[in-house]
């Protein structure tokens, strides 16, 4: 480890980092612009200079860009020598010479990289006189907000986006000091990370337009660490949330990226920056309803709707109370839905209250399977999940089936930087450090080897080196030949064309042949023998390499894989439940719990009508009013994953726990809360009940989940409980200058109420408490002295871009641990034509804007979810009397959609791709992959009503 | 002892022929410098349009926190504030809130006549606050020093602006 003198101090220093890092990692503050963490260094701005000297008689010694500069053992450097500050003091103030003076209306202020980097150099008066340039801006679309004027040409914008992202519709246009960051013409920009331009932008020029829309300063947000619950990848985020003030209810306002080492990094998708608006939907829950009985004269909604009325929540309660001990005295059967986007805690008490035998999945049968099937391939000891600077590292990846750009967005973009692997292996090679980002990007290397099969590949297929578009069955066929290619044996299969084995043995060869390789998949193919046959390519390929072989494997939904563990194998599936219903005893009348479940989007339609008509009530706890909930009897709002606390496992198996940010509006509170406090009111005496009663805080149930279920004995250490003290301090959640206190409810009462208590977690709903995110991880305002933007997390990292003080949040569940038995392709679930005239097969593609159910319902993606389309080979259209752009009929079993038709080269023949959940085409999903039929749309006559 | 007691009867029988210090207030008011931090209002730029723009600078240099607003934007491009309140039974006229003010909007006043029955009373929202006038600064508009485009006023057409870049063009 290299040892420099720092203005008299001597340090000892990561000779690998530039002397900018090494600076900020020992805490100095050096002023940069360009420079970022996670991009390296180009030397554009001119504002990190230091003084380094010859030796220690050197007394002027000279300037150097400290970002570009290597560190060398005993080099003698200064940040406070008089020239550096005047030298970065004249940077800033010709940097700020056309900055538009308009701080006080900008988002960005009170969190601005440039304002920071003012201050500390130390320019506070104007003297420049002359015009100003300006600029026009342009539209970039609901998400992002553009204001040209505030540029200072730092490049770091297209940086991220082209270089990073793989974005190709932003560049830098013009020349010299008219440099101009937009796009040829105006409109959204295409990249899914786009959103991270908020942050990388180090002033004001790329802002969050949802965010602006119900806009309060940085300091003015409460905030807590949370995890995005958008995709199964688990990143972190650090929600904000403010009360309105103006008589409305409290909203969250903006979602920004939490640094998590091994997840997220620096960097968040936009489905899970923006999808965050759904929490203040007027879709939203927030009553206690309760179906009416009374006729009405007309309604427009269908006969089988219920039409809800508000009530007492602690009628809604009574009520389910009064069910609870009916079924206590076995005078009704009660059944509990569980749900892969409700925390473990949720699914826990529901299991908790009707019992194993009751509790069901709310997935169907292949979801079911496939979850079971990732699980048990975790459990695998030839088989590890790696984590997103793993995946980051490899040298060869193999993706099958998994389309990630758009299910699991994150790990796209760290696929995209393993692909520049061998062009660092080159650099290094070569001797140029990999922070020098300009030198290494232009270094000729061949991409890393990326091979992909599979139905569809979005914004990655300018990095991949093979990608071949198959239908699930040939993919299987694929990953079933290239491991018998890699086990060498001699079984060799006769379906195979020999262009097709050509690629197995590339593929073979690849794999082989690199020290670091990974594969990734994933159920969103919904095909079992896919899934099954990448299981035992991992279990041959680590065989042969004798190592474990790194998998990973998307799950789909926030808690996959965590609800998945409180499930015996094979069983919990919507099917069996429909199986127990039909042979149960009549005379029993049964009610149905669902727990933020949307049953239409696991089902096909008539099987969720016949499970419904099996019962008879249904009752919900929901966030969002979904087609289920309006067939309940009662509903109970539920509380979203800002306003609660909570556990979520990821793809990787993190267990990791998300903190209530704000309290929400209405009477929403965690699911398990209204369970809980109708077993309160419950008559009857049970020690089940007993122990539902005694569950008072978030993590009695954490705790209670560690003690029952192995796999999950880590909850009991992810977090602290509530009476947890720093100094004897919770932790603030609101900033220490959080404004109005005063003021903002002076309106109905004007002296205060005091900050409402948060039963769950050793946090303040107020400013009292520790601020210092070093103190702990709880504490999500990353903010330091100086340092108002985001880039002050370097002040709360062990290296810059390394861990956060105090190691990783969140930890491994423990996969009973066990060498599984090479698993046969055996499972019922495979479909077939049916009799009928289907012959058209559908596949899934996902998209990052309207495959999510709860971002759906954001308002600024309206603008970007495409209307229902599907997908067809451009060749097959013309046999359905059809061309690309018209309407056509989708004719299922389950009955009949409509949608545009697309032509695309990727869907194989006799296939047609079908967005999943797709608003139109929800309940679309669980047909997938089950065949369908075409026909154009005929519009009916609209009959002309008199 | 006797010396003392006299000399107190002389300093009493002086005060007799000074000038009375009591002001006969509120019929009589005393002269207070326009600088003088009283009753805080909003002001108008010249052209009469709110001069607030919702920045939150002063809410966060309030010392009791007695100062809440919410951002808006109008169709025409100005921020606006939505809602503005000073709760006065907390505020201590300390002024801070009129230094942070990038645009002059936020002044106080020499008026500390600000007496209630009801504590309720003392919270004055943004139309109890808004005068129609400038205040103390006659010739302050914001947006004409901000390179912000609004209605009325494009890019480049700012105090000391140019006129803004058409990036297809050479630009020599």
């Amino acid at each position: 480890m290299p040892t420099i003198t720092i203005d008299g101090e001597k340090y000892q220093v990561d000779g690998d980092q530039n002397l900018l890092s090494s600076c900020l990692t020992l805490g100095l503050n050096v002023p940069y612009f360009c420079w970022h963490p996670e991009m390296g260094s180009v030397g554009a701005c001119r504002q990190c200079a230091m003084i380094e000297y010859k030796d220690s008689e050197d007394q002027s010694g000279r300037l150097i860009m400290s970002c570009m500069t290597p560190v060398r053992d005993g080099g003698i450097y200064s940040v406070n020598a008089e020239t550096a500050k005047e030298f970065r003091g004249s940077i800033i103030e010709d940097l700020m010479t056309n900055h538009p003076h308009d701080c006080p209306v900008c988002e960005e202020g009170g969190e601005c990289h440039l304002q920071d980097m003012t201050e500390m150099s130390g320019h506070t008066m104007r003297r420049y006189r002359g015009t100003k340039r300006t600029h026009r801006n342009q539209y970039l679309g609901p998400f992002i907000n553009h204001e040209m004027n505030r540029c200072i040409t730092c490049y770091r914008c297209t940086r991220f986006y082209n270089d990073y992202a793989g974005g190709n519709d932003l560049q830098a246009l013009g020349r010299n000091h008219q440099v101009y960051f937009g796009r040829q013409q105006e409109g959204r920009l295409q990249n899914g990370f786009s959103g991270n331009l908020v942050e990388v932008c180090p002033t004001g020029v790329f802002t969050d337009k949802t965010f602006s829309a119900h806009f309060v300063r940085k300091w003015d947000l409460q905030t807590a660490p949370s995890i995005c619950e958008h995709c199964a990848v688990g990143c972190n985020t650090a929600p904000g949330a403010r009360e309105s003030g103006n008589g409305h209810d409290p909203m969250l306002r903006r979602i920004t990226n939490l640094y998590h080492h091994d997840i997220n990094g620096y960097f968040l998708c936009d489905r899970g920056r923006f999808g965050y608006e759904y929490v203040n939907s007027p879709t939203r829950i927030d009553q206690v309803l309760s179906a009416r009985n009374e006729e009405l004269i007309g309604s427009t909604a269908d006969t089988k709707d219920q039409l809800h009325r508000q009530v007492n929540p602690r009628d809604g309660v009574l009520h389910l109370s009064v069910q609870i001990t009916a079924a206590q005295r076995k005078l009704r059967r009660i059944i509990g839905i569980g749900s892969p986007r409700a925390s473990l805690e949720n699914n826990y008490a529901l299991r908790q209250l009707v019992g194993l035998d009751n509790f069901f999945s709310g997935l169907n049968r292949l979801d079911q399977h496939l979850l079971q099937l990732v699980n048990n391939i975790h459990s695998d000891n030839r088989i590890t999940s790696p984590n997103t600077p793993e995946i980051e590292t490899a040298d060869a990846i193999l993706i099958i089936g998994e389309d990630i750009y758009n299910t699991a967005p994150r790990i796209a973009l760290a696929v995209r930087q393993a692909a520049r692997n061998r062009q660092k292996k080159q650099a290094q090679d070569l001797k140029i450090p990999l922070w020098q980002d300009t030198s290494v990007r232009q270094l000729e290397g061949d991409p890393s080897p990326i091979i992909f099969i599979g139905t569809e590949f979005t914004e990655l297929t300018d990095i991949a080196t093979t990608t071949l578009f198959e239908s699930p069955e040939r993919v299987t066929l694929f990953t079933q030949a290239l491991t018998q290619e890699i086990s060498k044996s001699s079984k060799q299969s006769t379906e195979i064309s020999p262009e097709f084995q050509k690629e197995v043995n590339h593929t073979a060869e690849i794999l082989l042949k690199a020290t670091n390789p990974l594969i990734i998949s994933g159920i969103s193919s919904r095909h079992l023998d896919t899934l099954n046959a990448v299981a035992n390519l991992a279990r041959v390929l680590s065989n042969h390499r004798k190592v474990p072989t790194k998998l990973y494997l998307n799950c789909g939904e926030v808690n996959s894989l965590g609800m998945i563990q409180l499930f015996n194998e094979k069983e919990g599936s919507l099917e069996q439940l429909m199986e127990s219903l039909s042979v149960s005893d009549k005379e029993i009348p049964t009610s149905l719990i669902v727990l933020e479940n949307d049953l239409y989007r696991r089902l096909d339609t008539p099987s969720v009508e016949k499970l419904l008509s099996l019962v008879d009530e249904v009752i919900l706890i929901d966030t969002l009013l979904t087609p289920t909930a309006k067939r309940a009897n009662w509903i109970f709002p539920a509380s979203t994953t800002a306003e609660s606390q909570g556990t979520y496992v990821n793809n990787n198996g993190l267990a990791q726990r998300f903190y209530a940010v704000y309290e929400g509006k209405g009477y929403i509170q965690e699911s398990w809360r209204w369970l809980v406090d109708a077993v309160d009111f419950c008559t009857e005496k049970s020690e089940n009940y007993s122990v539902l009663r005694s569950w008072k805080h978030s993590t009695d149930l954490s705790d209670a989940l560690a003690r029952e279920i192995y796999t999950l004995k880590v909850l009991a250490e992810i977090g602290p409980n509530e009476d947890f003290r720093i100094d004897g301090l919770k932790v603030a959640r609101q900033s220490a200058r959080y404004s109005g206190r005063t003021a903002i409810h002076a309106q109905q009462h004007v002296s205060e109420t005091p900050p409402i208590k948060d039963p769950d977690a050793p946090m303040n709903f107020s400013m009292e408490g520790i601020h210092n995110p070093n103190k702990t991880q709880l504490q999500a305002n990353i903010w330091s002295p100086g340092w108002n933007s985001n880039q002050s997390i370097f002040k709360f990292q062990q290296q810059v871009g390394g861990e956060r003080k105090g190691g990783p949040s969140g930890k491994y569940i423990e996969f009973s641990q066990h060498s599984t038995q090479d698993s046969n392709v055996s499972e019922e679930t495979s479909v077939k034509p049916t009799e009928t005239s289907n012959n058209l097969q559908m596949l899934p593609i996902y998209r990052l804007f309207g495959s999510e159910e709860l971002s759906n319902q954001s308002m600024s993606f309206s603008e970007v979810i495409e209307a229902p389309f599907i997908l067809m080979h451009p060749d097959e259209i013309s046999q359905y009397d059809t061309q690309e752009g018209e309407l056509v009929d989708i004719e299922t079993n389950c009955g009949n959609y409509r949608a545009e038709i697309k032509g695309s080269n990727t869907i194989p023949h006799g296939c047609i791709g079908v967005p999943f959940g797709l608003p139109g085409l929800e309940s679309l999903a669980p047909q997938i992959p089950g065949y369908a039929s075409l026909r154009p749309a005929v519009t009916p006559a609209i009959s002309e009503e008199q | 002892m006797i010396a003392s007691q006299i000399r107190s009867m002389w300093l009493v029988f002086k005060h007799l022929f000074r000038r009375n210090v009591t002001v006969q207030y509120p019929e009589e008011k005393p002269y207070l410098a326009p600088r003088y931090r009283g009753r805080i209002i909003l002001s108008r730029d010249p052209n009469g349009d709110e001069r607030c723009v919702a920045c939150n600078l002063c809410a966060v240099a309030c010392p009791p926190d007695c100062i809440s607003l919410q951002k808006t934007e109008d169709p025409d491009g100005r921020w606006r504030p939505e809602y503005f309140r000073i709760n006065f039974s907390r505020c201590i006229m300390c002024g801070l809130c009129e230094d942070a003010c990038p645009t002059y909007a936020i002044q106080l006043t020499p008026d500390f006549e600000m007496c209630e029955y009801d504590r309720q009373n003392m919270v004055y929202e943004k139309e109890d606050l808004l005068i129609d006038g400038p205040g103390k600064y006659h010739d302050y508009s914001f947006y004409q020093v901000a390179g912000k485009a609004i209605k009325g006023k494009d890019k480049g057409q700012a105090n000391n602006e140019a006129e803004p870049i058409n990036v297809k063009s050479l630009n020599l």
